[in-house]
């Protein structure tokens, strides 16, 4: 794979004290944000479109077009950092915002620049203890320095930046969740249209993006569209974190192209350096749990935003890689998987809801060693009475719970299928008698 | 939005979260349908691939959608068997059974077993307020119920706790369910998770007769049902009626009819001459007081006729122009006004002009009625306190006094003593009081609820009700023995009297009432 990349998102990671102002000026920060206000909104806009920067949130959604979106008539605009980060297996915003706060900070300036926002709000995840303090001590080291505020390095731009710390809910993460839990309420996600673009947070125009698309802006600004879209793929042009984690041999954050592999991201001596002990990879979870799963047959996957289609996943996600080796019980798995979405659906929704915990129950019993035949077509039926793709919820949450459970009991239906048939006769009637 | 429009043209969709006063949320996922969209390619209208909210799509022009489809009815049967999951299946003890949207579209949308082996989850009934229980169990999650304490009430009580099929309402701690309008949650509820203490374990539905009917609690006037069973009242629930309460009434008025069943009330018509008492049969009742006034009217006496605001109109009307028959010169006056507290306009807080309901500080229904009457048939009117006057001086010296409230207070030292100087007293009321105590005519009153008529509410409107009850063992209906003594014969009908008015009185060719909702919604 290439080894000529250099990290850009994470060339500070490392550097003694680089989360200090003078530490991250220093070494070139916030120079784009100087660059970007001699620039207009609009033409910053352009090139950001230019450079088809798409969400790192897990949608993939252009950054450029969505800014596009806001209201041409609007008095207030507000810009909503996503870093709630609960994603299982994901921890690139963490790395991010714990090792080079300022980066942040600086993508969210030329964000709000861009769309003319008057408030950020970094709506940071619940259980962030640590890299909430960094990132507020770095905030407040760039209030004292003048880059937020009112007439911002004495352009006629203010804006003004708040951290809001998350209660520990998934759902809060989905970009209509947040603005409900940022105003107060129940983070239940609302019914689109009107999209948050024109009545978003207290109903006024508002963009939502990720630590990490929010990061690239820095860099997009200071060198180009021509140089970011020269990295990785059709497509999938910048650079990309990905998260590997699981029984390999050196677990971590890793920066690259999206040209690579999954195998590369196990296997390579830069990344993960393969599986402990030398054991056989039995599947990956490639983008987070919710994108589904491959087998260890299909590593050849390349973690860029539209592959992960071909092998039936839902998409490239947080790129946060979870392994399991050929010791996992798959029926260990499904129990985990299942239960983390039964335990996040936000309870709205009928199908989500319900769905969700009905899987889990069955998961349960499976895992007990009583499984039947029939609770695996009814565990893909389920996923497939789900979600906003066949337009029965709300937000894409049960999307993320379909796919991996699909994928799973698709994938592995044979080993299932063994589980079951070595069960002792009569063992379901007596699990069940016993759960219930 | 294309299910209300689908209600209205009388087709049955399966819903649940939507409500057409409430914001919608389109959560429930039930009423979902296909929907035609152009086709990105050729412009040509297509069949979405996804299935779309009925509730959350705006009607447009020219479009089309469909709800008899294998998805639409798939997704339906689905939604069916999720939401039994975990529900008890206790209809037997159930306040709902017989009026239930879980039940009826089991039978109707569903599937007859549910595939779930294991256990289901249990969640212990909650004593979420004073008048209302919630079986969390039984609930859809619609948070119809939340949203009304937040958009209509304004008051914010309950909540949603917890995530997934943990998914639970609850009240906050210390600050229970307790707002004048909470009774309504009971009725938005679509299934039986939210049931009122006062009707729980009294009745099964299906044994309940409805009779439309008008709130007699406060000028408001709001449209009601008055359910009842071989001559027992249950409980009230709101009609809807968009001009005056929408789908809503207030606890004052749902539960403030209960005195009509004390067992005091007054039964027999009486009548004192000297010392004597006696108990006439009502048939003679026409003939006793004809006599009466023709001998006041042979000597001219001065009399006065007080009309309380708790007559209906007809009633007001007959016996106003009855004794102006015989008495041309007769006085008319509005009786005592119960005015209690100020007014009250939800959501809590809001300007009146904003309210989406409102309880008023009059609380009886017909003050407007009586004196439109009165202004109507002209001639000499005064005040109850100018009456009270005018018997000291002896310049009234005859009267036809008209009660009805259920405050059994209602008589003032002052009206009671002046009342002592009258040559004859009429009286017609519910509960003994010192007015029926000295009246030389005494004639039983029944409740709102067991007479028919119809009160001008505050905003003018007048609006029928009917009887729903006869009232206690000897009472007769006001409008019975009034139209008797007026000298018609035959059964009262309100309507036919409400005829007769509008050959005089033009106002009474235009009532109002409100229309019914479409038969599937709710
Ligand atoms: C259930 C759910 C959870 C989500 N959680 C996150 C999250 O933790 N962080 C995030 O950036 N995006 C999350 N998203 C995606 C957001 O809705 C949104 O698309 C994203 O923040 C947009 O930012 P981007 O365009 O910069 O990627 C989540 C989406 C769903 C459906
Ligand atoms: S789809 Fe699930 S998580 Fe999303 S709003 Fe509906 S119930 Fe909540
Ligand atoms: S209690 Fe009733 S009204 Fe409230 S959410 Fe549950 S089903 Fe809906
Ligand atoms: S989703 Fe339309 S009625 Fe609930």
């Amino acid at each position: 794979m290439s080894s000529d990349f250099e990290p850009i998102l994470m060339r500070n990671v490392g550097v003694a004290k680089a989360a200090d102002l003078q530490v991250y000026e220093a070494r070139g920060g916030y120079q784009g944000i100087r660059k970007a206000l001699q620039m207009s909104p609009e033409e910053l806009i352009d090139e950001v479109k230019k450079a088809n920067l798409r969400g790192r949130g897990g949608a993939g959604f252009p950054a450029g077009m969505k800014w596009s979106f806001l209201p041409k008539e609007r008095k207030v605009t507000y810009l909503c950092v996503n870093a709630d980060e609960s994603e299982p297996p994901t921890f690139n915003n963490r790395v991010l915002m714990e090792s080079d706060p300022h980066q942040l900070l600086e993508g969210i300036m030329i964000a709000g620049y861009a769309t003319r926002a008057t408030v950020a709000y970094i709506y940071m995840r619940g259980e962030f203890t640590e890299p909430f303090h960094i990132l507020q001590r770095a905030l407040n080291q760039a209030y004292a320095a003048g880059y937020f505020g009112k007439k911002i390095l004495g352009s006629d731009f203010s804006m003004e930046c708040y951290i809001h710390r998350g209660a520990g809910a998934y759902v809060c993460g989905e970009e209509t969740g947040l603005i409900e839990s940022l105003e107060g309420k129940r983070g239940w996600p609302r019914i689109k249209p009107p999209f948050p673009a024109v009545a978003g947070l207290f109903a006024k125009p508002t963009v939502v993006n990720n630590v990490e698309t929010l990061c690239c802006l820095p860099h997009i600004v200071l060198r180009g569209a021509a140089w970011f879209t020269a990295i990785g793929p059709q497509g999938s042009f910048g650079p990309k974190l990905f998260c590997v984690s699981g029984p390999v041999n050196r677990p971590g954050c890793f920066e690259e192209s999206m040209n690579i592999t999954v195998k590369d991201l196990i296997y390579g001596s830069k990344f993960a350096q393969g599986m402990i002990g030398n054991k056989a990879v039995k599947g990956v979870f490639p983008g987070g749990l919710s994108m589904g799963v491959l087998t260890g047959d299909e590593l050849e996957m390349r973690m860029d935003f539209d592959s992960p289609r071909k092998f039936g996943l839902l998409g490239l996600g947080t790129a946060a890689l979870v392994v399991f080796n050929e010791d996992t019980d798959i029926r260990d798995v499904l129990l985990n998987v299942t239960r983390f979405y039964a335990m996040e659906s936000c309870g709205q929704c009928t199908q989500c809801r319900e769905g969700t915990g009905w899987m889990y129950k069955i998961a349960q019993r499976i895992s007990l060693g009583a499984g039947r035949r029939e609770d695996l077509d009814i565990l893909v039926e389920t996923t497939r009475n789900m979600g906003m793709m066949p337009g029965l919820s709300i937000c894409g949450l049960p999307d993320g719970a379909a796919f991996p459970i699909r994928t799973l009991v698709e994938k592995f239906r044979a080993e299932f299928e063994q589980h079951i048939v070595r069960q002792e006769p009569g063992k379901v009637e007596r699990v069940l008698r016993v759960l219930n | 939005m294309v299910l209300q429009a689908a209600l209205e043209a009388g087709m049955d969709i399966p819903h649940y979260c939507y409500h057409p006063s409430l914001s919608v949320v389109a959560s429930c996922r039930l009423c979902l349908m296909e929907m035609k969209v152009p086709d990105p390619k050729s412009g040509e209208l297509v069949w979405m691939p996804k299935l779309v909210p009925s509730c959350q799509t705006p009607v447009k022009e020219g479009m089309e959608v469909r709800f008899n489809s294998p998805a639409v009815q798939q997704n339906q049967q689905q939604c069916m068997e999720y939401f039994l999951l975990n529900h008890p299946l206790d209809c037997p003890v159930c306040d709902q059974a017989g009026e239930c949207y879980l039940q009826d579209y089991s039978y109707r949308f569903g599937q007859p077993t549910s595939r779930m082996v294991e256990e289901k989850l249990k969640n212990p009934k909650k004593d979420v307020g004073p008048r209302t229980l919630l079986y969390q169990d039984r609930c859809v999650m619609c948070s119809r119920c939340v949203r009304f304490t937040d958009e209509i009430a304004g008051t914010h009580e309950l909540t949603v706790v917890n995530r997934g099929n943990r998914a639970e309402i609850d009240v906050f701690p210390g600050l229970p369910l307790n707002n004048p309008l909470q009774g309504n949650v009971v009725d938005l509820c679509p299934v039986g998770s939210l049931l009122d203490k006062d009707f729980l374990f009294k009745q099964r539905v299906w044994l309940l007769r409805e009779t439309k009917s008008i709130c007699p609690g406060c000028s408001t006037g709001c449209a009601i049902r008055i359910d009842h069973n071989e001559g027992v009242i249950y409980r009230l629930k709101p009609r809807f009626s968009p001009k005056v309460n929408d789908y809503w009434m207030c606890d004052e008025g749902r539960f403030g009819w209960k005195y009509l069943q004390d067992g005091d009330r007054l039964t027999r018509p009486v009548v004192r001459r000297g010392g004597e008492v006696f108990y006439p049969r009502w048939e003679d009742i026409p003939e006793i007081i004809n006599y009466r006034l023709r001998k006041l009217a042979e000597q001219q006496t001065p009399t006065a006729v007080v009309l309380s605001p708790m007559l209906a109109c007809e009633e007001a009307w007959l016996i106003a122009s009855y004794v102006r028959a015989l008495l041309p010169q007769a006085v008319l006056v509005a009786s005592w006004l119960p005015v209690q507290g100020a007014e009250q306009n939800f959501p809590v807080g809001s300007p009146a002009e904003k309210a989406r309901f409102t309880i008023r500080p009059e609380k009886c229904p017909n003050r407007r009625g009586v004196e439109l009457l009165i202004n109507k048939l002209g001639g000499a009117s005064s005040t109850l306190e100018d009456l009270i006057k005018q018997v000291k001086e002896k310049k009234i010296k005859a009267a036809w006094i008209t009660g009805g409230y259920s405050q059994r207070d209602w008589v003032s030292k002052e009206l009671a003593a002046a009342a002592k100087e009258l040559e004859l007293l009429v009286m017609q009321d519910l509960y003994a009081n010192a007015l029926t105590d000295n009246s030389h005519v005494l004639l039983p009153s029944c409740c709102w609820a067991e007479r028919e008529g119809s009160f001008v509410n505050q905003a003018g409107l007048i609006q029928p009700f009917e009887r729903a009850v006869d009232g206690p063992e000897g009472t007769r209906r006001d409008g019975q023995y009034l139209y008797e003594i007026a000298g018609y014969s035959g059964l009262y009908r309100a309507e036919k009297v409400r005829e007769r008015m509008a050959e005089q009185l033009a106002e009474f060719r235009d009532i109002y009432v409100a229309p019914d909702p479409p038969e599937h919604q709710h």
